[in-house]
């Protein structure tokens, strides 16, 4: 039903897609894949009409179309679900659905809207996709699978024909996940055509029926899903081997534990978590998993400062310490690579060097004065060490790097801090599989050199590979814990669900 | 990929060549306008602006606001008048530095620990102020200078700093050039200019990097006020009075300049290079009209149509608009819908 064939386009001389061509058929669930940079956003974007192409037909039914501007592609059928949905929190169901196409009374009262009727045709959209959604219900109010949900009826309703959604699971758990995936697979009974995007590797297998693999902007090939492995797909991704570190770490077992750096006893706080006891050794890599909004996200925060705890106590290196704020946070050694790094991480305005050296002045600038040289030798460092990639040097703006890049700058920054006990949020949220994979051996080289890291992590394959040892939180509650030579993906998810063992 | 580096020079560039046009069509208009004369009133009087704008640029590269720094150096130049009497003049002008100051930290208190925006702290410290200035002077202009003859060395120093010269140049003018010089200084080689940036470009992020952002921006807010001080000692010092009047609605110009040089109002960009020439620009303008006798309301119109175009360009740089939508109708795209994609 939809072709794009031969597509080029060139951003200030620099090809990001050339000769790529994907086609759809109805019914079928299209997995996109490829790195960050691979073309993949580019490419639906010019299907979308967000971009022009430089050269290449877009062909619809048949049909060479052209799209100048998104709503162009909505009038062809074609609609996007962004990873970060755009609707109006305080307003209701209906009337996201209905948005600007609210029913009127009839008559003299043409100028008011017909709540009756708008409901009615609400409730007729819900039912396109058998969901038990209440029409009334403010959109904050809902979880975010049913926001998505609601962005998917939305489509349906505007007579959408081809659906592109941009890693539409990044925030689900994995209940949430297979409820979204019942949803995709009615819709293509119903004779959709579904070009899926994601990073996860999992999710496509379970999803999609034909995979198509792009990489530095060139189609890779495209495939059936069931001709494909895992290993397959990441080597067509990547151009190379990534090694299967969980089975590289079994086989050396044998780290080396240190003194206990940091240790956490019974801290709780109130509507979050509760009596939360576990230590971290020198050496050693915990991951914390839980679903979203378990608690351990508020953990790592609270450990830093962030927030404050209501009872319970924080040793670093076997001393108490009080943490009332990040300052004291990385004064005790401790620090944070947060949740959301454009957020919370990076100054993204300022330079990849001014952003690693943020938290190290007491050395760069003694007496409030920088040492340039040093600044820049010990930028130099860890630009090296970590494989930080950027088009234009240390001067470059950090809002220019890729996730995997700005991750590794948040990271740098600390390790310039010299701090001893390292926190990471979801450290690999959208950070595609090469730099995901540089960020494990730098973890696991920090470790090696007596560092005490702690993972919060929903993601977990991520927990199965990076961590020596996993704990489990449900609803502020620890509720397990294991060795990775233990651990399964079934254990895990058990315990993560509050099941007892 | 536009570097940084190079748009920046480009924002000079343009500030300079509207600077050089505004220049030449005044030189051609008024007789008056390039003799020495002039100049040298043209630079005393900008002064005052120019150190509120040195400390202002610094704030609000730190993402803050300081609408009371006109009235605030009223306030402080009639503490001078009041208390010249009982403390002495020096006194008198060291406290006044201080009440600066205080009240420079009283703003970043109230925006920083009791979280008010810094738009009313400001406007309400900007109603204070002035309203202190009158009660304090009993709404009248007082004079500064020695009355009785029992100060006459001690006046004759405070007058200097009007009146004197420094190396050939007038010393308030002096003053304006070592405050900018070290506003330069710290901006580029301090970890508080430095914070400056960070908290101004994003202050989530800076606090959990471990910034103390608070005592910063209290910093920040505290310079602007002693800022204010410093420009009343040399203001009364100069005009030998201090007026509950004086430094009408110069919070317009002074951020008028500073934004015209390219500070954002967001915060987290600009620098002082930028700021001078505002300064320049603006008072350049202001003072041509002046000499072609354009009403002082025309003036207030033009210093208000500068702020509103520099804020308007401001927003059109930074946003990221689609313009073949734009021009169909269609509404504008959000900001970060386009341009915060993930690089691909």
């Amino acid at each position: 039903m939809l072709e794009m064939r031969h597509i080029r386009k060139s951003f200030y001389g620099v090809k990001v897609l050339d000769d790529v061509s994907i086609n759809l058929y109805p019914g079928e669930t299209l997995a996109l894949l490829g790195e960050n940079g691979a073309g993949k956003s580019t490419l639906i974007k010019i299907l979308n009409g967000d971009y022009s192409r430089d050269a290449g037909d877009v062909i619809l039914d048949g049909v060479p179309v052209h799209f100048a501007e998104p709503r162009d592609a909505e009038g062809a059928g074609i609609r996007m679900i962004y990873q970060e949905l755009h609707y109006a929190p305080e307003l209701s169901v209906t009337e996201n659905l209905l948005l600007g196409r609210l029913p009127h009374r009839q008559g003299v009262l043409g100028w008011m809207i017909d709540w009756n009727a708008a409901r009615e045709q609400a409730r007729e959209a819900l039912k396109l996709l058998n969901v038990n959604i209440d029409p009334m219900t403010k959109m904050r109010d809902l979880s975010v699978v049913e926001r998505e949900i609601i962005e998917i009826v939305k489509a349906l309703s505007r007579k959408a024909r081809i659906i592109v959604m941009d890693e539409p699971t990044a925030a689900l758990t994995p209940p949430e996940v297979q409820q979204l995936f019942g949803i995709i697979r009615d819709l293509c009974k119903q004779g959709i055509g579904i070009i899926y995007i994601s990073h996860r590797l999992d999710e496509v297998f379970q999803i999609a029926q034909r995979v198509t693999v792009l990489r530095d902007g060139k189609h890779v090939d495209t495939r059936p899903i069931a001709e494909m492995t895992h290993k397959a797909l990441v080597h067509m991704m990547v151009g190379r081997d990534i090694e299967e570190r969980a089975e590289v770490r079994k086989g050396t077992a044998a780290i080396q534990l240190g003194d206990r750096l940091l240790e956490v006893q019974g801290l709780g706080k109130t509507g979050a978590f509760e009596d939360i006891s576990f230590q971290v050794r020198a050496g050693e890599i915990v991951a914390l998993f839980g679903l979203l909004g378990a608690g351990h996200n508020i953990l790592t925060q609270t450990i830093f400062g962030v927030e404050k705890a209501d009872s319970g106590s924080v040793h670093i290196g076997g001393h108490p310490v009080q943490v009332a704020s990040p300052q004291d946070a990385k004064r005790a050694g401790i620090g944070f690579v947060p949740l959301d790094r454009k957020v919370n991480g990076l100054v993204l305005g300022m330079s990849v060097r001014k952003n690693i050296t943020l938290s190290n002045w007491t050395t760069l600038a003694p007496f409030g004065i920088f040492r340039p040289k040093k600044e820049m030798h010990n930028t130099r460092n860890w630009v090296d060490k970590l494989g930080i990639r950027m088009a234009g040097g240390i001067e470059t703006h950090t809002r220019y790097l890729s996730g995997g890049n700005q991750q590794k700058v948040v990271l740098a920054r600390w390790l310039e801090a010299n701090v001893r006990v390292l926190l990471l949020n979801e450290p690999t949220w959208g950070v595609d599989v090469g730099a995901r994979s540089d960020i494990y051996d730098q973890l696991e080289a920090l470790a090696a050199q007596g560092l005490a890291i702690l993972i919060v992590s929903s993601d977990i394959e991520e927990v199965l590979t990076v961590s020596h040892r996993i704990l489990t939180i449900y609803k502020g509650h620890l509720t397990g814990e294991f060795m990775q030579s233990e651990a399964t993906q079934e254990k895990l998810l058990h315990a993560a669900a509050g099941g007892t063992l | 990929m536009k570097s940084a580096r190079n748009r920046s020079l480009a924002e000079i560039a343009s500030l300079v060549v509207i600077l050089t046009l505004i220049v030449l069509f005044f030189s051609q208009a008024s007789p008056i306008f390039l003799t020495q004369r002039n100049l040298d009133n043209t630079l005393l009087d900008i002064t005052t602006v120019g150190i509120l704008a040195v400390f202002t640029t610094m704030l609000m590269i730190g993402g803050g606001l300081d609408l009371s720094v006109g009235s605030t150096v009223a306030l402080c130049g009639v503490v001078i008048g009041a208390l010249q009497g009982t403390w002495g003049i020096l006194p008198a002008a060291a406290f006044a530095v201080a009440i600066g100051a205080l009240v420079g930290l009283a703003n970043g208190f109230l925006v920083t620990y009791i979280g008010i925006n810094p738009l009313i702290t400001t406007l309400g410290m900007l109603s204070i102020a002035r309203g202190l200035a009158f009660v304090f002077a009993d709404g009248l202009t007082i004079p500064v200078f020695d009355s009785d003859g029992t100060q006459f060395d001690a006046y004759n120093t405070f007058t200097q700093f009007g009146e004197g010269q420094m190396f050939g140049i007038a010393t308030p003018v002096f003053i304006m050039f070592v405050l900018f010089i070290l506003g330069l200084l710290i901006l580029q080689f301090t970890s508080y200019g430095r914070a400056m940036y960070a908290i101004g470009g994003n202050a989530q992020a800076s606090q959990l990097a471990g910034l103390s952002v608070r005592r910063y921006r209290m910093i920040a807010y505290m310079l602007s006020g002693l800022s204010a001080g410093i420009a009343a000692v040399l203001l009364t010092s100069r005009l030998y009075a201090a007026d509950p009047r004086a430094a009408p609605a110069m919070e317009l110009t002074v951020i008028t300049a500073v934004v015209l040089g390219g500070i954002s109002l967001a915060g987290g960009k600009g620098t002082l290079i930028g700021t001078a020439l505002g300064v320049l620009i603006l008072t350049t303008l202001l003072n041509g009209m002046k000499l072609l006798s354009t009403s002082t309301d025309a003036q207030n119109i033009a210093q208000g149509v500068v702020l509103l175009l520099a804020v308007g360009l401001d927003q059109l740089r930074t946003r990221d608009i689609n313009w073949t939508a734009w021009l169909r109708g269609s509404r504008l795209v959000p900001n970060g819908t386009k341009a915060t994609a993930k690089g691909d």
